[in-house]
C-alpha cells in the first residue's frame, strides 16, 4: 500500500479514536453547544436587543445590509468553531498528549505526526459541523434567526476555509510543541483570529491597524461568503475575488504549515523535549 | 485566642501558597493583562457594528442603559465577569482540586479551621481582583478617555468591598457542591451561563423578558454589574447606591452562611465515605 | 518475523549534548553566540546486540540508559555518532526503524484511559501500519502474550499498575517486531508483577525476537539478560555476560562488616583487612565503620578480619556473607553504588 494511503488510514484511526473518547466525555458535548451559546451568543443577542429599534436592527442593516442579528451572529459561530478546532483540537491536543504521557509513544511510530493535526482536523471538524448544525437549530426555533436557501452555495467556502485550518494548525501546534506554557498563547491568538476574521461583527468597525489582517485570513472570506449566500448581506469584495483569495490563502497556509511543522518536529527530536511538560 | 491567631496566620499562608502557584505560571501574568482589555474592547466594536450609522440605534441603547457610554458600560460588565470567573475557577475549583491532587486529606488532617480551608484560598485572589479593577479603570480612563473622578472610584470600591462577601461566598457555595459531585468544567459552565445570559454584563436588564428580570433581580452579579456603572458613569451619590450595597451583604453573609453549612455536609458525607482521597 | 542477517543494533560513537538554560528570543534576534553551558549525557557509545538476544544496559539514573534508547528509537537525534537499528540508520531511515521495532518507552500513562485495552491497541495497530486484515489476529496474538485477552474489553482506567504495564508491552508487539527497546519495564511494579513481565520478556526471546532493556535493577539485569553493558555518566564501562563480569573482580564473595570502636583517624584497620581481601567501600557514620570486602573465601576471610579488628581495639558488631552480585561489579569500576 502507498505510503499516502497508509497515513490516511492512521489518519482515519486517529480521528476515530478522538471520536470514541469524546462520545465517552458527553458533558463535553454538551459544552461544544453550550458554550457558544452562552459566551458569545446570547450577549451577543441582547447587546444587540439593546440597540435596536422597533424590535430590528437597524444599525447592523446599515453596515452590512440584514437586520437578521441571530443569523449573522449564528452563522459566524459556524467559522468560529472552525478556527477553535484549529487551534485546540489540532494543535493544543499535543499539549494535552504531552502532559498525560502518550505523546512520545505516538511519535514512535511510523505514522507522520503531521498526520495527527489531519486526524483531529477531522475529528474536531466533524464535532464542531455536529455543534453548529445544532446552534443553526437552536437559532431557527428559538432566536429568530432566518437564513436563506443560498446557505448550500456556501458549503465549499467552509470546506476550504477547514483545509485553511489545517495550515493554521499545523503553525499553532508547533508553537504548542515549543512554548513551555502554551495555553494563553492559544487561548489569545484563537480569539484575536475569530474576532478579526468578522465572526463576532462586522469587518469595517475593526480598527485601522488590524483590518489590513482581516484581508489576510481565510476565514474572513469564508464567513462573509457564508453570510453573502444564506443571507444576502452586502459582500466585502466581488464574490469571484473572495472566492479565489479562499483558494489561494489556503493552499499558502497548508504549504507553509507543513514545512514549519516539519522542521518544529526536527526540533524536538534534536532537543529530546518530547516526554517534557 | 492562640487558636485564632493560628488560623488566622493559616489564612495568610494559604493566601500565600495560592500567590506562590501563580507566579509560577508566567504566562497567566499575561492574560491578567490581555483579557480585561482585550475581551470587553471585542464586545465595543461588536457594539459599534450593531448600532452602525444609526443615530436613533445609540439613542435607544442610551435610552435603556441610562448612559451613552457604551465603552465603559461593557467594560465594568466584563470586569465582573472576569472576577466571577476568577472565582468559579480558582476558589470555586480549589477544594476538588486538591482532592484530585491528593492534597485534600492532608490539609483535614491539619488542626486549621474549616474556615480557612473553605475561604483560604479567596485571599490571594483578592489582590488579582482588584488589580484587574484597576487595569480596567486605567484602560478607560487613559484608552478610552472616560472621565472618573475620585469620588466615583471611591463610591466603586465601596460596591465592590460590599460584593466580596457575596462573591467569595457563592465561591465557597459552588466548591462544596463541586466537591461533592465532581463535574468542575460542567457546573462551572453552567453557572457561568446563568450569569452572562440574566447579569447583564452586555446589556442593561430592561431588555430581558419579565421572567428574566425576576431572575437577574436574585442574582447577587446583577447589583455588582450595576452598582458600578451607577456609581461610575451615571454619577450616582452614595446614598442612592444604598440599597443595591445592602442587598449584596445580606445577600453575602447569607451565601457564606450556606456555604459553611454545604462543606460540612460534604464534609461528613466524604468521611463517612471514605471519599476525602477519591474522586 | 523475517529471518535476517546482521546484528539487531549496532552504535559507533554515539553522542548526545544538551544546553543548559534557554536562550531568549532577544539572544537570538541578535545573534548573539550560544554561551550555555552544554552538557553530555551520552559521551560516545558502542554498542553491538545480536539477534535473538536479550540486552541489558544497567546503570544509575541519569547514566545515560534513557537517552541512549531514546536515540536508538528515533525520539532523539544523536549529537554525533551513528546507530543502526536492523541494519538501517536511525537518523536517515527513521520511519524504517519505527516499522520494525516496538518500544515501551514510558509506564502506563502513555495509554489512554477512556478507551479499552483493545480499543487503545486498535489505534496503535493503525498508527503502525498494521493492514486492517492482520489487526484482529495481531491484537488478539498480543493482549495473550501478556495474558491480557479476558480483560480487553475493560477501561485501561480500571486496569492495576502491574496490567497497564503489561498492556504497554503488548503494544510493542502490535508491529510483531523484530526488536524491542524496553526502557526501565519493572519500575513501579510489585514483586509480584515485575516478576510476571520479566517472564513475558524471557518468552519475546523464544519468539525469536532481540530485546534491549535498560534498568537500575541489577538482579533484574542478572536474571534476564544474557549480556550487560554497564553505563555510567554517558559512557559504557563494562559490557560482557553476566557471569564474566562477576569474574572481573577477583572475587567470589562478598563480606559486608559494621565495626564498632574503630579508631577515626587512624587507616591501619582498613589497611589490614585491604591485605586479605580487597575493600571496595567504606563508610562511616554515628560512629560504626561499615565496609564491603571482596574476597575469594569468607570462610578464610571472616576470621582474619575477626582479628584485625581485635588488633585495633575495635568491635565487629555485623557480619554478613553473599555472592558477588552485578552491584559489587558496578561498585568495583565505579566507586558507588548502583542505588546512589
Amino acid at each position: 500500500m502507498g505510503d499516502q494511503a497508509l497515513e490516511l488510514r492512521a489518519a482515519w484511526a486517529i480521528a476515530r479514536k478522538e471520536l470514541l473518547t469524546a462520545l465517552r466525555y458527553p458533558l463535553q458535548l454538551v459544552t461544544e453547544v453550550a458554550q457558544p451559546l452562552y459566551q458569545f451568543l446570547i450577549p451577543a443577542l441582547l447587546l444587540g436587543a439593546s440597540l435596536a429599534v422597533g424590535g430590528r436592527a437597524i444599525g447592523l442593516e446599515s453596515m452590512t445590509g440584514t437586520d437578521n442579528l441571530a443569523g449573522y451572529l449564528f452563522l459566524g459561530v459556524v467559522v468560529g468553531g472552525m478556527v477553535g478546532t484549529a487551534f485546540w483540537d489540532m494543535a493544543f491536543s499535543f499539549k494535552r498528549e504531552m502532559d498525560v504521557g502518550t505523546l512520545e509513544q505516538t511519535w514512535l511510530s511510523p505514522t507522520r505526526p503531521e498526520t495527527f493535526v489531519l486526524g483531529r482536523a477531522i475529528s474536531g471538524g466533524l464535532v464542531s459541523m455536529g455543534a453548529s448544525a445544532v446552534l443553526i437549530g437552536l437559532g431557527l426555533a428559538f432566536f429568530d434567526a432566518t437564513v436563506g436557501d443560498g446557505l448550500w452555495l456556501a458549503l465549499p467556502a467552509l470546506l476550504l476555509a477547514m483545509a485553511s485550518m489545517v495550515g493554521i494548525g499545523y503553525l499553532v501546534a508547533s508553537a504548542v510543541l515549543i512554548l513551555r506554557e502554551p495555553n494563553f498563547f492559544v487561548d489569545a491568538t484563537n480569539f484575536l483570529f475569530a474576532m478579526i476574521s468578522g465572526v463576532a461583527f462586522p469587518v469595517a468597525v475593526l480598527p485601522w491597524f488590524i483590518k489590513p489582517v482581516a484581508y489576510l485570513l481565510p476565514t474572513t472570506y469564508a464567513v462573509d461568503l457564508l453570510r453573502v449566500y444564506a443571507l444576502g448581506t452586502d459582500p466585502l469584495l466581488d464574490p469571484a475575488l473572495e472566492w479565489l483569495a479562499l483558494g489561494i490563502l489556503s493552499s499558502l497556509l497548508i504549504a507553509v504549515g507543513r514545512v514549519v511543522f516539519r522542521r518544529t518536529e526536527h526540533r524536538m527530536r534534536m532537543r529530546g523535549t518530547l516526554g517534557q511538560h | 485566642m492562640s487558636t485564632l491567631l493560628g488560623d488566622l496566620r493559616a489564612f495568610a499562608a494559604a493566601g500565600a501558597k495560592e500567590f506562590r502557584i501563580l507566579r509560577r505560571y508566567p504566562t497567566l501574568f499575561l492574560g491578567f493583562l490581555f483579557w480585561p482589555i482585550v475581551l470587553p474592547f471585542a464586545y465595543v466594536l461588536q457594539a459599534r457594528g450593531f448600532a452602525g450609522d444609526s443615530a436613533e440605534a445609540s439613542a435607544a441603547f442610551a435610552s435603556r442603559a441610562g448612559t451613552s457610554d457604551v465603552v465603559g458600560f461593557l467594560f465594568l460588565g466584563f470586569a465582573a465577569y472576569m472576577w466571577i470567573s476568577m472565582i468559579l475557577w480558582g476558589p470555586g475549583t480549589a477544594l476538588r482540586t486538591e482532592q484530585v491532587r491528593g492534597s485534600l486529606e492532608a490539609l483535614f488532617l491539619t488542626p486549621a479551621s474549616r474556615l480557612v480551608i473553605l475561604f483560604g484560598p479567596a485571599f490571594s485572589q483578592i489582590v488579582w481582583a482588584l488589580y484587574m479593577f484597576g487595569l480596567v479603570g486605567a484602560a478607560m480612563v487613559f484608552v478610552f478617555g472616560i472621565h472618573i473622578g475620585l469620588m466615583e472610584a471611591l463610591r466603586a470600591l465601596a460596591i465592590i468591598a460590599v460584593s466580596v462577601p457575596a462573591l467569595y461566598g457563592m465561591g465557597a457555595l459552588f466548591a462544596s457542591v463541586v466537591l461533592r459531585f465532581g463535574e468542575v468544567s460542567a457546573l462551572v459552565q453552567t453557572v457561568r451561563g446563568v450569569f452572562t445570559a440574566f447579569c447583564g454584563m452586555t446589556f442593561p436588564i430592561i431588555v430581558l423578558p419579565e421572567w428574566g428580570r425576576a431572575v437577574a433581580l436574585s442574582l447577587p452579579p446583577t447589583y455588582l454589574i450595576g452598582g458600578l456603572r451607577s456609581a461610575l458613569l451615571a454619577e450616582a451619590d452614595l446614598v442612592s447606591l444604598v440599597p443595591d450595597m445592602a442587598i449584596l451583604l445580606a445577600t453575602g453573609l447569607f451565601l457564606c452562611g450556606a456555604a459553611v453549612v454545604a462543606f460540612r455536609t460534604t464534609e461528613r458525607y466524604a468521611r463517612r465515605g471514605g471519599r476525602l482521597a477519591q474522586y | 518475523m523475517t529471518a535476517a542477517s546482521g546484528p539487531a543494533v549496532e552504535a559507533i560513537g554515539l553522542v548526545k549534548e544538551f544546553e543548559k538554560g534557554r536562550r531568549t528570543l532577544w539572544q537570538r534576534l541578535r545573534r548573539e553566540p550560544d554561551q550555555r553551558e552544554r552538557f553530555r549525557a551520552v559521551d560516545g557509545i558502542d554498542l553491538l546486540v545480536e539477534r535473538g538476544e536479550i540486552f541489558g544496559v544497567l546503570g544509575p539514573n541519569g547514566a545515560g540508559k534513557t537517552t541512549t534508547l531514546k536515540m536508538l528509537a528515533t525520539l532523539l537525534e544523536p549529537t554525533s555518532g551513528s546507530a543502526r537499528i536492523l541494519g538501517r540508520d536511525v537518523v536517515r531511515e527513521a520511519r524504517e526503524v519505527r516499522r520494525r521495532m516496538g518500544a515501551v518507552l514510558s509506564d502506563g500513562r502513555s495509554l489512554y484511559w477512556k478507551l479499552t485495552a483493545r480499543e487503545n491497541l486498535q489505534y496503535f495497530a493503525a498508527l503502525y501500519h498494521v493492514p486492517p486484515g492482520l489487526q484482529k489476529a495481531r491484537i488478539a496474538s498480543a493482549l495473550a502474550a501478556v495474558h491480557l485477552d479476558d480483560r480487553a474489553d475493560d477501561y485501561v482506567e480500571r486496569y492495576s499498575t502491574g496490567m497497564r504495564q503489561r498492556l504497554v508491552l503488548a503494544r510493542a508487539l502490535i508491529p510483531d517486531p523484530e526488536l524491542l527497546l524496553l526502557d526501565e519495564p519493572t519500575v513501579g511494579l510489585d514483586p509480584q508483577s515485575a516478576r510476571d513481565l520479566r517472564d513475558r520478556v524471557r518468552e519475546m526471546r523464544t519468539q525469536g525476537r532481540t530485546v534491549l532493556l535498560t534498568t537500575h535493577y541489577m538482579e533484574e539485569a542478572d536474571q534476564l539478560c544474557d549480556r550487560i553493558a554497564i553505563i555510567d555518566h554517558g559512557r559504557i564501562v563494562a559490557l560482557d555476560t553476566p557471569a564474566a563480569l562477576k569474574r572481573t573482580i577477583a572475587a567470589t564473595e562478598v563480606v559486608r562488616l559494621e565495626i564498632q570502636g574503630a579508631p577515626m583517624s587512624d587507616p591501619g584497620l582498613v589497611a589490614r583487612l585491604g591485605q586479605v581481601g580487597s575493600v571496595a567501600r567504606q563508610e562511616r557514620q554515628n560512629g560504626v565503620l561499615s565496609l564491603t570486602i571482596h574476597c575469594r573465601s569468607a570462610r578464610d576471610f571472616v576470621p582474619a578480619a575477626f582479628d584485625a579488628a581485635r588488633a585495633e581495639g575495635a568491635t565487629i558488631d555485623h557480619v554478613e556473607v553473599v555472592a558477588v552480585t552485578l552491584e559489587d561489579v558496578f561498585l568495583a569500576l565505579t566507586g558507588r553504588e548502583l542505588r546512589e
